[in-house]
């Protein structure tokens, strides 16, 4: 009986304890959280900078750079993004499949794919991978090489940029634009005839500096349209932004070699981890799918001279994903390095177009009346990145969003501005003059 | 033995009549029964085809719905894509 008892006690001794036990546990909790919240101040954890164009290439490895992710912001479009850190729009929206190019929603976080695999190409002058749109200049040799990579827009279907062994022939500063007769035609047809050059100014598509290939009627050059660096946009030639192409001019030398490759699928390895980056092949499919077979008879060739297993599913996922990142496909666990470094939004993103306030006395043009705020701000981030740039806002009005493109200084301004808008986007904008009060 | 013949054939009797009182007022109770059970499965089964009616129609509303959504989602997707064709044609020469 008194057994009983003590083992009762005991039983409620023992639930007390328990729920003091619980309490306390739970009080710890609740205690907590704002501690976590606390100690996630972001201004200590988020990296201020990142590398992103110039790196060391340590002896026998294939793979450079860092992934980060940056928090967008009110504002934000992709292109401004991809050229803060020096990246082209296709690796942009290659990484972030489903995000909207010209309207994603603040505080969605992004993936700069600031991590790349050397084209599989002798590692010295200039080489340019047309599948990735990424130019790779190599400095020094051995234990010293260093490599400077530069987002490029390529050639169109239409007018690709031609593959092969080539090399500097000349370089211009502030170069002259002769313009081709099968361009002079395009824009003919297009109603919007071009002079036979156009000089040096803003108006000029090579941008401030030009490398002329001995390739005839190739060139590595800068570009007045900043958003179509990672587009198939040129006539052939490769253009970077212009803060690239003007460090690219400096650095190299007439008469450096220039490999233009083809490689939409890269191996290589860091650190003794074998990695795939895929990307979208261009259009022809054909050398897809040949490029694709050689893969798999790489990676199985790789397998068995190495005698490592690699994770076949990983490079099925890999290609069909083709995300543009390295992805580590050997049974090795993946390395610190491996994770992406959250990066601090920058105060101001670089060469972010920049629209004035709107001011009376000044001409403007109405590109559209829209019902839908998402189509409107689409549509004005479109017209401010626009080469040079056409400066754009939406403002509502009673249940509709007008985009509104100017401060113009005067009618004929804006009346330039608006035939661009038409030949180039299809758009009828209708001009007025905000009148003084 | 005749008497307890008699009392059994008078039992038997009794026992008929009172059965037969009592078959004829439960008929009619049975038959009410009856009616009112049919009225309330009828009064039931309406309820249930209404209800189903109403969950058809609740049905076909969030059918319209999803495909509303949908329709409108493949018309801001073709938006999106027409308004970057259009720009990726603007950044030709």
């Amino acid at each position: 009986m008194s057994r009983a008892v003590v083992i009762a006690l005991r039983s409620h001794w023992f639930q007390l304890v328990a729920l003091c036990a619980a309490i306390v546990a739970l009080n710890g909790c609740v205690a907590m959280k704002p501690v976590e919240k606390k100690s996630w101040p972001q201004s200590t954890h988020l990296a201020k900078e990142i590398e992103r164009t110039e790196f060391p290439v340590p002896g026998g490895d294939d793979v450079i750079g860092r992934l980060a992710v940056v928090r967008l912001e009110k504002g934000d479009t992709l292109p401004d993004i991809a050229r803060h850190f020096s990246l082209g729009i296709n690796a942009m929206s290659a990484a972030n499949p489903g995000v909207d190019i010209w309207a994603p929603e603040a505080g969605q976080r992004v993936t700069l794919p600031l991590s790349f695999i050397l084209p599989d190409s002798p590692r010295k002058g200039i080489v340019v991978n047309l599948a990735t749109m990424r130019l790779f200049s190599y400095k020094g040799a051995g234990q010293s090489l260093e490599v400077s990579t530069y987002p490029v827009g390529v050639g169109t279907k239409e007018r690709p940029t031609p593959i092969g062994q080539m090399r500097v022939e000349r370089k211009a500063a502030r170069p002259t634009w002769h313009v081709p007769s099968s361009i002079a035609e395009d824009h003919r047809k297009k109603g919007d005839p071009l002079p036979a050059e156009v000089p040096p100014g803003p108006e000029n598509p090579l941008g401030e500096y030009a490398l002329y290939l001995s390739k005839a009627g190739y060139l590595i050059h800068g570009t007045n349209k900043p958003a179509s660096i990672g587009l198939k946009a040129t006539n052939g030639c490769m253009r970077l932004y212009p803060e690239d192409i003007k460090i690219l001019f400096n650095d190299t030398p007439a008469r450096t070699p220039v490999a233009i490759v083809d490689q939409p699928y890269l191996i290589g390895q860091r650190n003794g981890v074998l990695y795939l980056e895929a990307h979208k092949p261009l259009e022809d499919a054909g050398s897809g799918a040949a490029a694709l077979n050689r893969l798999y008879a790489d990676l199985a060739g790789i397998e068995k001279k190495s005698r490592r297993h690699l994770n076949w599913a990983k490079v099925k996922e890999t290609v069909n994903e083709a995300r543009g990142i390295p992805v580590p496909i050997s049974l090795e666990s993946g390395r610190e390095t491996d994770r992406p470094i959250e990066v601090a939004h920058p105060a101001k993103l670089y060469g972010k177009p920049e629209v004035p306030d709107l001011k009376m006395g000044k001409w403007y043009v109405l590109a559209a009346n829209l019902p839908d705020e998402m189509e409107a701000l689409r549509m004005a981030a479109i017209i401010n990145h626009q080469g040079p740039p056409i400066p754009a806002r939406v403002l509502p009005k009673s249940g509709s969003y007008r985009v509104v493109a100017g401060p113009f200084n005067d009618a004929s301004e804006a009346q330039s501005a608006a035939r661009r808008l038409k030949i180039d986007l299809q758009i009828e904008g209708v001009l007025f003059e905000a009148a003084k009060a | 033995m005749k008497n307890n013949l008699l009392a059994a054939a008078m039992m038997l009797v009794f026992t008929a009549a009172m059965t037969g009182c009592a078959t004829s007022g439960d008929l009619e109770k049975v038959q009410a029964q009856e009616k009112l059970n049919s009225a309330k499965a009828d009064q039931a089964l309406q309820d249930a085809q209404v209800a189903k009616a109403a969950a058809d129609a609740a049905a076909a509303r969030a059918d319209n719905a999803v495909k509303a959504a949908e329709e409108r989602e493949r018309i801001a997707d073709e938006k999106a894509k027409r308004a970057d064709a259009a720009f990726q044609k603007s950044m030709r020469k």
